[in-house]
């Protein structure tokens, strides 16, 4: 009884500490949370069927919760997509894009001179820039089929995420039957919004794929990251 | 043809100072201007941008839902979710995956002890994809978000058989999964499945085994919500805010 005792108080304090804010990204680490480089979130897919471009949709600074207002973008944080094509996860492409004066410019994609934690911005690899919307959406497409779009947007993330730290905890009579039937449970997130940045782009600007993934299939290895001026 | 011959004069002056700029790209200044330079208001597109500076990474994501559910934080003890952020993807398996597996058995010990049952008994088994648990928070510490440009985006639809062989959530070769992310993909129910679902991808989601009326074991493999957000078929594919 007593070795179980210990053994629960032992699980919860590891447990613990994910009780808090725990979502796709959405403030998931103490240093970024709740700032203007947060991340909260990421997709990359293919538009329609069939389709040759793929379309990066990067969200900043969920609000979590909707009756929190979503903010601006920040100037001084740098978002870059970065691309491996040949399954080694270091970037071989990176896209940028950066806010300055009401409009969000985009470089790239373009093979960066430095891999890793430190970047400066490809002014010579400019792909546009777009206005950066209110509630209606504006979109620019450049000469080249790249589409782009910056500004607010209904988060799309859905999780029961009351239910998930209740599932979680590991106090014995919190959620024994973990998650709730679907006619009970509850999409936290329905009504927030997110700062957004999308670009759909022509395949043939990122180049082709060697890497596959766990079943064999070509694919990008993508990751996005914020980067804020030193 | 005053104003024609202002706006090529212009254009002229515009052209040239983007060279010169783009000639000079270590201060990293440019002087730039929209595809609709030739419009009115063409002096008000142009302008010369500063984004000189360098720029440190704070914050990374890749597969949705990891760093905040496997990475732990102890209290006194630097932050693991900080550092996983400013990793690179090709140093995370090393720095992480022991963490994630620990957390992995963890999640499973909290539900031992909710049911009554010795944390001893109940452990991670092999899931959907075949992973054990080593391998599963290898895939997972390397946190990349994997998109197929040439076959159909689905994070992972676990109800896919497009052989029609019955085989729908044992990957048999013909699946298509892991090609993306798209958002009315239920990521979480994935995640759920990979962590919780076991084989079957059904191990623990609230079966009533002795037919009373009652689940005989926790729903772990579905939080049970839907996309609620507007999603759009045209660009930029989210709906306007709220």
């Amino acid at each position: 009884m007593k070795k179980t005792r210990n053994y629960l108080l032992a699980v919860s304090s590891l447990v613990i500490g994910a009780l808090v804010f725990v979502s796709a990204d959405h403030i998931d680490a103490p240093s970024s949370a709740g700032t203007t480089a947060d991340i909260a979130d990421f997709y990359a897919f293919e538009p329609t069927e069939g389709s040759d471009n793929t379309v990066f949709v990067v969200d900043l600074q969920s609000n979590v919760l909707p009756d929190l207002a979503y903010g601006t973008f920040d100037e001084d944080v740098l978002t870059e997509i970065n691309i491996d094509l040949d399954g080694d996860l270091v970037e071989d492409q990176v896209i940028q894009a950066i806010v300055k004066d009401g409009r969000m410019y985009f470089f790239g994609p373009v093979a960066p001179t430095q891999a890793g934690l430190s970047s400066q911005v490809y002014t010579d690899a400019a792909l546009g820039d777009v206005e950066i919307s209110d509630s209606s959406a504006i979109v620019e497409t450049t000469s080249s089929g790249v589409s782009l779009f910056a500004g607010p947007r209904q988060d799309p993330f859905f999780f029961d995420f009351f239910q998930f730290n209740a599932v979680i905890s590991p106090e014995l009579d919190s959620a024994p039957g973990g998650f709730l039937p679907p006619e009970e449970a509850a999409d936290t997130f329905d009504g927030a919004n997110t700062m957004s940045i999308v670009v759909e782009i022509p395949n043939s600007m990122l180049g082709t794929p060697t890497a596959t993934n766990a079943l064999g299939l070509s694919v990008y290895k993508t990751w996005v990251t914020t980067n804020r001026k030193q | 043809m005053k104003l024609r011959q202002s706006i090529y004069f212009t254009a002229l002056i515009l052209a040239f100072g983007l060279a010169v700029s783009c000639s000079d790209d270590d201060n990293g200044t440019m002087s730039y201007m929209d595809d609709d330079m030739m419009s009115d208001d063409m002096m008000d597109d142009d302008m010369s941008v500063d984004f000189t500076g360098t720029f440190m990474q704070v914050d990374h994501l890749g597969r949705p839902g990891i760093n905040t559910t496997l990475s732990v934080d102890m209290e006194g003890e630097a932050s693991i979710k900080d550092a996983h952020n400013t990793t690179i993807p090709s140093e995370m398996v090393a720095t992480f995956q022991t963490g994630f597996q620990a957390r992995l058995e963890q999640y499973h010990d909290v539900y031992a002890l909710k049911l009554g049952l010795d944390p001893a008994d109940v452990n991670y088994e092999n899931n959907i994809l075949g992973l054990d648990a080593a391998t599963l928070t290898t895939v997972l510490a390397a946190d990349v978000l994997e998109v197929a440009p040439d076959v159909p985006t689905t994070y992972f639809n676990p109800g896919t058989d497009f052989d029609n062989d019955g085989r729908i959530l044992v990957p048999d070769g013909d699946e298509v999964a892991l090609t993306g992310r798209h958002p009315n993909d239920d990521i979480i129910d994935v995640s759920l499945i990979l962590f919780f679902g076991g084989m079957e991808g059904t191990r623990f989601s609230g079966q009533d085994l002795d037919d009373d009326g009652m689940a005989d074991l926790p729903r772990l493999t579905s939080d049970g919500v839907a996309v609620t957000a507007d999603i759009s078929a045209m660009f930029p594919y989210l709906g306007a805010p709220e």
